[in-house]
C-alpha cells in the first residue's frame, strides 16, 4: 500500500508528467525550452534557469542589465500578451454565460436552461484552461497536467449528465482560474506597455531624423506610470532624454513581467491541475473502479475461453470414447475403420483441450515472468513475426504487479503493431529511468495514426496503466513512425 | 412409426458434429444442425421434429439464448419436446423451463451425452413427452428448498426415489436404477407421497410436477 499522507500525494502530483491521466498526442511537441521543463517542475524564480552559477555581484549586474534580452523575457511578454487578450475575452463570456445561467436558474422558469448554460460555462472555463495551458507549455514552459475530464456519463438521462457535470470540481476550479485571470490580464497588458513604452521612448531620436517633429507638437516621451505627465520633445536634443528613459522602462519591464507572469504560473498550478487531495481521492476512486472492472473481465474472459475451449473439447472427448465403448462392445459388427476414425478425433480433441488450456494458463500469468521482465519480454518478442530489437535494462526488479502489466502492455502493443501498423521491424525497450521509473517504449516504422478509441485496444491498456498511476503516451503521426511510451512506477 | 427426429443447436462445431454422428448411428434421424438459436427456430418451423437439443449460450450474447428459444418453441410447437443443454445448469433457468409445464422438456448438463446410453434414454423420454432433469439440477432444487423439516422425514432411499422421479424417470427406470423391484419403489413412492401430503396420481407429468413444485417452496 503507498501512503497517502499529503506529503506524498504532493510529491506524487508534482511528479507528474504533462499528459498524466489523458492521452496526448504529442508529434511535434513544443520544444522544452528550458532544462528541467521535462518534468514540468521549472524554477520559476528569474535568472535561476539560465545561471547556474553562484551570483556573484558583477553577474548579478550582467542579469539585471541582460534581463529585456533575455528569450525567456519575451516569451513570458508574449505570454503575457496572449493571455491577456484571451483572458479578457474568456471571461466576459463566462461571466455574461455564469450570470445568465445563475439568473435563469434563480429565476425558476428556465432552470434547465440555466443549468444548460451553466454547464456551457464550465465547458468554456475547461476550453479556457486547456489553451492557457498549452500557451504556458509553449512560452514559459510551465507544464500543467491536465485534471481529469469529467468523463461521459452515457447510462444516465439528461438530469443525471447535468448533475455529473455540474459538480464537476475541476471544472468550477477552472472557472476560478479564469475569474482571477481577469484583474491578472489587466496587469499583465500593462506589465507588456512597459515594454512597448520603453521601445517607444528609445527609438525618438530616430523618428525625429526620420520623421521631423510631425505636426509639430514636438515628439510626446511617454512614461509608463499612470500618475504624472509625459514630456514632450521639441528639440532632437530633447528626443536624447527618451534613450534613458526607454532603458529604465526596458530594464525594469522584464522584471515586471516576470512577477506578472509569476503570479500567473502559481494561479495555474493551483488551480489548473489535478490538484488537491480530493481530486486525488477522486482519482483513485476512479481507477480503483478500472481495476476491479478490469479483473472481472479478465475472469469473464477465461471463462468464456474455457467454455468455448477446453470444456467443449473434454465433452466432445468423453463422448467421442462413449462412442467407440459402444462400437466395440459388439464384436460381431465391429467396424474397425469406424473406430479409428472415432479414436482420431478423441486424440485431436484432448490435444486441443492441452493446447487451449496451456494458451489459457499462459494468458494469466506467463511462467516466464517469475524469471524477470527480461526472459518474458526476450520470449515474446522472439514469438513476434516482426524482426524486433529488444532492449532491457532493469536494474531493480519491480513488483510482480507492475511486471505483469509492463509484459502484457508490451504483449498487446506488439499485437497492435503486427495487426495494424503495417511496420516492417519493431523496438521494445524497458529502462529504469533513475528515478525507479519503469519506461516502456514500444516503436515501429509502420504508417502510423494510432488512436485510443479506435479499436486498437489503447484505451483499454491505459486504463490498465492508469490503476497503478502509470502513464502513456502516444506519438503516431499519420505516416508514421509510432511511439508508445509506458511509465511504470516501479510498486504498484 | 419411423426413426425419432431430432433436430440439434449447438454452436460449438465440434460437438454439433459428434452429436450428428452419434444419433446418426444409433437410428435417429438428424432433419438439421444448426449453430445459433435464430436458425433452430426456423429450422424446427420447417421440419416439425419430434425433440429439439438445444445449447443454451449461443451466438450472439453467449448468454441465455437457447433458453429463450427453447421457451418460444413450446409455445409455438408443442408438440416437439426440447432437451436444453449447458455447461452448467442453474436453478433459474430449470425454473423458467419448467414454468410452461413439465410435459416435453429436458435440462441436462453437457457432460450427459458422454454417457450415450442415458442421454439417449433422456432424450426419448423428452420426445415422448415426459421430462428430463439433471441430477444436479435435483440437488439443486432440494438444497435451496424451504421444506428441509419435511425432507429429514423421509428415509435414505426415499430420498433417492424423490430424486430420480424430479429427473423425470417412470417405477421402472427408478427400480432399474436403484435395482430394486418395480414393487418396492411403488411402496417408497406412496410412502414418501403421504409423508410430504403430496397428490397421488398416475400421471407421470403431474407427478413430476407436483415433486418439483414441493422442492421449489
Amino acid at each position: 500500500m503507498r501512503e497517502t499522507g499529503p506529503a506524498g500525494v504532493g510529491g506524487l502530483a508534482g511528479e507528474r508528467r504533462p499528459g498524466d491521466g489523458e492521452l496526448t498526442e504529442r508529434a511535434g511537441a513544443a520544444p522544452a525550452a528550458h532544462p528541467g521543463a521535462e518534468h514540468g517542475i521549472i524554477d520559476a524564480m528569474p535568472a535561476g534557469s539560465s545561471a547556474p552559477a553562484a551570483p556573484s555581484p558583477t553577474g548579478l549586474l550582467t542579469e539585471v542589465l541582460r534581463a529585456p534580452l533575455n528569450r525567456r523575457a519575451w516569451r513570458e511578454a508574449a505570454y503575457l500578451l496572449i493571455t491577456g487578450l484571451t483572458g479578457l475575452t474568456g471571461a466576459v463570456l463566462l461571466l455574461v454565460l455564469l450570470a445568465l445561467g445563475f439568473g435563469f436558474v434563480l429565476s425558476l422558469l428556465g432552470a434547465v436552461l440555466g443549468l444548460l448554460l451553466t454547464v456551457a460555462g464550465l465547458g468554456l472555463a475547461r476550453a479556457e484552461g486547456r489553451l492557457h495551458r498549452r500557451l504556458a507549455a509553449t512560452l514559459l514552459g510551465e507544464r500543467i497536467p491536465a485534471p481529469r475530464a469529467p468523463g461521459a456519463r452515457a447510462d444516465a438521462g439528461l438530469f443525471g449528465r447535468l448533475d455529473h457535470r455540474l459538480r464537476d470540481v475541476s471544472g468550477w476550479r477552472q472557472v476560478g482560474y479564469v475569474l482571477a485571470k481577469l484583474p491578472l490580464s489587466l496587469v499583465g497588458l500593462y506589465a507588456v506597455q512597459w515594454w512597448v513604452i520603453g521601445l517607444i521612448n528609445l527609438t525618438a531620436p530616430v523618428r525625429w531624423g526620420l520623421f521631423g517633429q510631425g505636426d509639430g507638437g514636438g515628439i510626446l516621451l511617454m512614461t509608463p506610470l499612470p500618475a504624472g505627465g509625459s514630456p514632450t520633445a521639441h528639440s532632437f536634443t530633447g528626443t536624447l532624454l527618451g534613450i534613458p528613459m526607454g532603458l529604465v522602462t526596458l530594464l525594469i519591464a522584464p522584471w515586471f513581467t516576470r512577477a506578472v507572469a509569476l503570479v500567473d504560473r502559481r494561479l495555474m498550478r493551483a488551480l489548473l491541475g489535478p490538484g488537491s487531495l480530493a481530486q486525488r481521492v477522486r482519482d483513485l476512486e476512479e481507477t480503483r473502479a478500472l481495476a476491479v472492472d478490469d479483473s472481472v473481465a479478465l475472469l469473464r474472459r477465461v471463462e468464456r475461453d474455457l467454455h468455448d475451449g477446453a470444456q467443449v473439447r473434454l465433452v466432445a472427448l468423453a463422448l467421442g470414447l462413449d462412442m467407440v465403448k459402444s462400437k466395440l462392445a459388439d464384436e460381431s459388427t465391429l467396424d474397425l475403420d469406424a473406430v479409428r476414425r472415432l479414436v482420431d478425433g478423441a486424440h485431436h480433441n484432448a490435444t486441443e483441450a492441452l493446447t487451449e488450456l496451456r494458451d489459457l494458463a499462459r494468458g494469466i500469468h506467463p511462467p516466464v515472468l517469475d524469471e524477470g521482465l527480461a526472459h518474458a519480454l526476450e520470449t515474446l518478442t522472439a514469438r513476434a513475426p516482426v524482426p524486433v530489437q529488444l532492449t532491457v535494462d532493469v536494474s531493480e526488479r519491480p513488483s510482480p504487479a507492475i511486471e505483469s502489466i509492463a509484459y502484457f502492455c508490451t504483449a498487446e502493443l506488439l499485437t497492435n503493431v503486427i495487426k495494424h501498423s503495417g511496420a516492417a521491424r519493431a523496438t521494445v525497450s524497458a529502462v529504469t529511468r533513475p528515478d525507479g521509473t519503469l519506461r516502456l517504449q514500444i516503436g515501429d516504422d509502420g504508417h502510423g495514426g494510432a488512436e485510443a478509441g479506435t479499436g486498437s485496444g489503447l484505451t483499454g491498456l491505459l486504463q490498465r496503466v492508469r490503476t497503478v498511476d502509470g502513464t502513456l503516451e502516444i506519438r503516431s503521426p499519420q505516416g508514421g513512425p509510432t511511439m508508445i511510451t509506458v511509465d511504470l512506477p516501479p510498486r504498484a | 412409426m419411423g426413426a425419432m427426429r431430432v433436430v440439434i443447436a449447438e454452436d460449438a462445431a465440434v460437438l454439433r458434429e459428434l452429436l450428428v454422428q452419434m444419433l446418426d448411428d444409433r437410428g435417429y434421424e438428424v432433419c438439421a444442425a444448426v449453430p445459433d438459436a435464430e436458425a433452430l427456430r426456423t429450422a424446427v418451423a420447417e421440419h416439425r421434429p419430434d425433440v429439439a437439443i438445444v445449447d443454451i449460450r449461443m451466438p450472439p450474447t453467449h448468454t441465455d439464448e437457447g433458453l429463450r428459444a427453447a421457451i418460444a418453441l413450446r409455445g409455438e410447437h408443442p408438440a416437439t419436446g426440447v432437451l436444453l443443454f449447458s455447461q452448467y445448469v442453474e436453478t433459474k433457468y430449470a425454473t423458467e423451463l419448467l414454468a410452461g409445464g413439465s410435459a416435453g422438456v429436458g435440462y441436462l448438463l453437457k457432460d450427459r451425452v458422454a454417457n450415450i446410453a442415458e442421454f439417449t434414454a433422456a432424450l426419448d423420454r423428452v420426445a415422448a413427452g415426459g421430462t428430463a432433469l439433471d441430477p444436479e439440477v435435483v440437488t439443486q432444487l432440494a438444497g435451496a428448498s424451504r421444506r428441509t423439516d419435511d425432507l429429514a422425514t423421509l428415509t435414505a432411499r426415499e430420498r433417492d426415489v424423490l430424486g430420480l422421479m424430479a429427473e423425470g424417470r417412470s417405477n421402472a427406470a427408478i427400480a432399474a436404477a436403484l435395482h430394486v423391484s418395480a414393487g418396492t419403489v411403488e411402496k417408497h413412492v406412496a410412502s414418501l407421497f403421504g409423508k410430504l401430503g403430496l397428490p397421488a396420481s398416475e400421471d407421470m407429468n403431474r407427478r413430476v410436477l407436483a415433486v418439483l413444485r414441493f422442492l421449489r417452496d
